[in-house]
């Protein structure tokens, strides 16, 4: 037997069991039984092994359009986070190591408290006698209150809100990790401040882009709560479809495919984003 | 001195065992201790400070209390069959009573373990648990934007409440009694809903708001989002207290109705305290307690004369219960699966 690695990488491997363990226990072992009861016929579990499930996930219309839905909300939410979150992680990056911190704090303060919490404060915030409405009313900018809770609306803001801490540190890195010397060089070559904005700044941040998209994707796809309680039951998406499934009508396999097929259509969105991402690096900017 | 040596295996076996911790059994705070399951709301307040207290008393034992829908507490029970359930007292309506039984999940009660018992009405005294009070829906409005009030749920359909109405999911009874009540008065029953869908097709453009859960659905009275739809008699006399501009109208075609049940849970680690739990829940001065402004349970006791703004609102005596209208709960859980997805088909924007 030959062993290529030097002996004090051999024992390294054994640092990661730990976390290999509780990954197989945890992640692995439930995703798996998650794939056993969708290949279940009947909600009461007793025959096993056909496809059922997820033909009717496919067959039924309504199935589709709300995870059709519900990666478009993600899509748009994400997009929102971008647009507002890039300037504020180039605003960070450029501020004084003082103004930095205190910024840093404001961004990840909304992770801080309970999700639960931050929904219901929204809530607050965007009902028809909420400060929002109220306060455009008072303005005289309204006539009569904008619907903005228990609409699509309301749920992108309230994402966007929620979820932008995600996109603003992965960009802020990736933004802190530019070399100065590159604008510099770039106004020197006679290029104007948006052309080294479009040339040189964001090419290099490419990576936290993809990394923050990737995450606030993700998490806006799957965030529950605030769907829930900001859409109201008349804007369905996967997670309050799945729950009413499993929760509500105690149909297992039928929530476990839905799932299923909910978790490949995501990882196919993320992948497609990581190639985004390989593609840009592959390209000489 | 020597320092004690943890070799690795030890180390990651006490590691692995403590990543595993939470499969072991539920651990056990003190040697008597009871995890009761509730409803939310009205529910969590008189069982958090009457219920609570007086099982205090009785057992010497303590209880952690969980505020759960009916039909979580089913999914949770389910997904610990075989092994030892996560609490001890369950609560439920009567379609998922008759759906947890129907599986297996309860125990039937021990009248002998529950001194109070026989002093319930005999249509209370259930083998498989008490009927700990009854729950009844009307129409909700906000006396602040709604200046005549409604009558009948037909009102509802009025065109001057275009996006003002609010109504609830079928995840919860409230939501399902209320589309059960819309399909008997346009001809159908339990097991012919298609009046009821087609009527609320033509609710669309009043609908408001359809909220998610039980929760939500307060917010909506809470939040003004909505100025008048249906709503559980309790919980309007709860958010009143509150000081929310709510009222509660019993519809001109009666109120539906339905009997709510505290069980053992099947194998429970504690079934004595569960008993002693429930038990107090029957007593005469606890149902009067509950009974009071601003909760309004209305009592199962036949001892506790209906008062207040149950007798006002509700029945004025307990044979007038018996006036509200009740439904077919087996053969609602048989349709539900289905209606839960017409549901989401019609009201999806």
């Amino acid at each position: 037997m030959k062993r290529t690695a030097p002996p004090s990488v051999t024992g390294e491997w054994q640092l990661a069991l730990p976390l290999t363990l509780f990954f197989g226990l945890f992640f692995i072992g439930p995703l798996l039984l998650l794939l056993v009861i969708s290949f279940y016929a009947d909600p009461a579990m007793q025959t096993w092994g056909t496809a059922d499930q997820y033909i009717q996930a496919v067959a039924d219309p309504i199935n589709l359009d709300v995870l059709w839905d519900t990666l478009i909300l993600g899509l748009k939410a994400t997009i929102i986070c971008l647009i507002v979150g890039f300037p504020l992680a180039w605003m960070i990056s450029r501020a004084s190591p003082r103004w930095q911190g205190l910024m840093i704090f404001l961004v990840i303060l909304p992770i801080l408290t309970s999700v639960v919490v931050r929904t219901f404060a929204w809530v607050v915030i965007l009902a028809r006698r909420g400060i929002i409405n109220e306060s455009l009313m008072t303005l005289g900018i309204i006539d009569s209150p904008l619907r903005l809770l228990f609409d699509e609306t309301g749920v992108l803001i309230v994402l966007a809100q929620v979820q932008m801490p995600l996109m603003v540190l992965p960009l802020l890195t990736t933004l802190q990790r530019i070399d100065p010397n590159l604008t510099d060089a770039s106004a020197v070559l006679g290029a104007g401040q948006w052309r080294t904005f479009w040339k040189v700044i964001v090419p290099l941040s490419v990576p936290g882009m993809i990394a923050g998209c990737i995450l606030v994707y993700a998490a806006c796809v799957t965030a529950f709560v605030t769907q829930t309680l900001i859409g109201g039951a008349r804007n369905i998406y996967m997670p309050l479809f799945i729950f009413q499934e499993s929760m509500d009508l105690q149909n297992w396999p039928f929530a476990a495919a839905l799932s299923v097929v909910f978790m490949i259509s995501v990882l196919l969105v993320v992948a497609l984003l990581v190639t985004i991402g390989r593609a840009s690096k592959a390209q000489p900017a | 001195m020597t320092h004690p040596r943890i070799d690795r295996r030890s180390l990651l076996a006490a590691g692995a065992a403590l990543a595993g911790a939470p499969l072991w059994p539920r651990i056990t705070l003190g040697a008597e201790s009871l995890i009761a399951a509730m409803f939310g709301g009205t529910w969590s307040e008189v069982h958090r400070t009457i219920l609570k207290p007086c099982f205090e008393k009785d057992s010497g034992a303590s209880v952690s209390q969980a505020a759960m829908l009916a039909t979580e507490q089913i999914s949770k029970l389910t997904a610990a069959a075989g092994g030892q359930p996560p609490f001890d007292v369950a609560m439920m309506d009567e379609g998922p009573a008759l759906q947890a039984i129907e599986r297996g999940l309860l125990a039937e009660y021990d009248a002998s373990l529950s001194p109070n018992f026989g002093e319930l009405l005999p249509k209370f005294q259930d083998p498989w648990g008490p009927s700990v009070s009854m729950q009844c829906i009307g129409l909700a409005y906000n006396p602040r934007t709604v200046k005549e009030p409604p009558t009948s749920w037909e009102d509802l359909w009025d065109p001057k409440y275009e996006g003002r109405v609010g109504i609830t999911s079928l995840a919860s009874t409230l939501g399902t009694a209320f589309l059960v009540e819309i399909s008997r008065l346009n001809g159908g029953h339990e097991g012919d809903m298609g009046p009821a869908f087609a009527k609320l097709q033509t609710l669309l453009p009043n609908l408001g708001a359809v909220s998610a859960n039980f929760g939500a659905h307060a917010a909506l009275f809470q939040q003004e989002v909505v100025d008048v739809g249906v709503q559980n008699f309790n919980f309007v006399e709860t958010l009143k207290g509150k000081g929310v501009s709510i009222e509660w109208v019993k519809p001109d075609t009666g109120a539906p109705a339905w009997k709510t049940t505290m069980h053992v849970v099947r194998n429970a680690a504690q079934p004595g305290l569960a008993h002693t739990y429930i038990n107090c829940h029957l007593k005469a001065d606890v149902q009067t307690a509950m009974g009071a402004a601003p909760y309004n349970v209305i009592p199962t006791n036949a001892n506790v004369p209906l008062s207040g703004q149950v007798k006002e609102k509700v029945a004025a005596t307990h044979d007038e219960l018996d006036k509200l209208i009740f439904y077919d709960w087996s053969k609602i859980n048989e349709g539900r699966d289905e209606w839960s997805k017409q549901f989401n088909r019609q009201i999806r924007v």
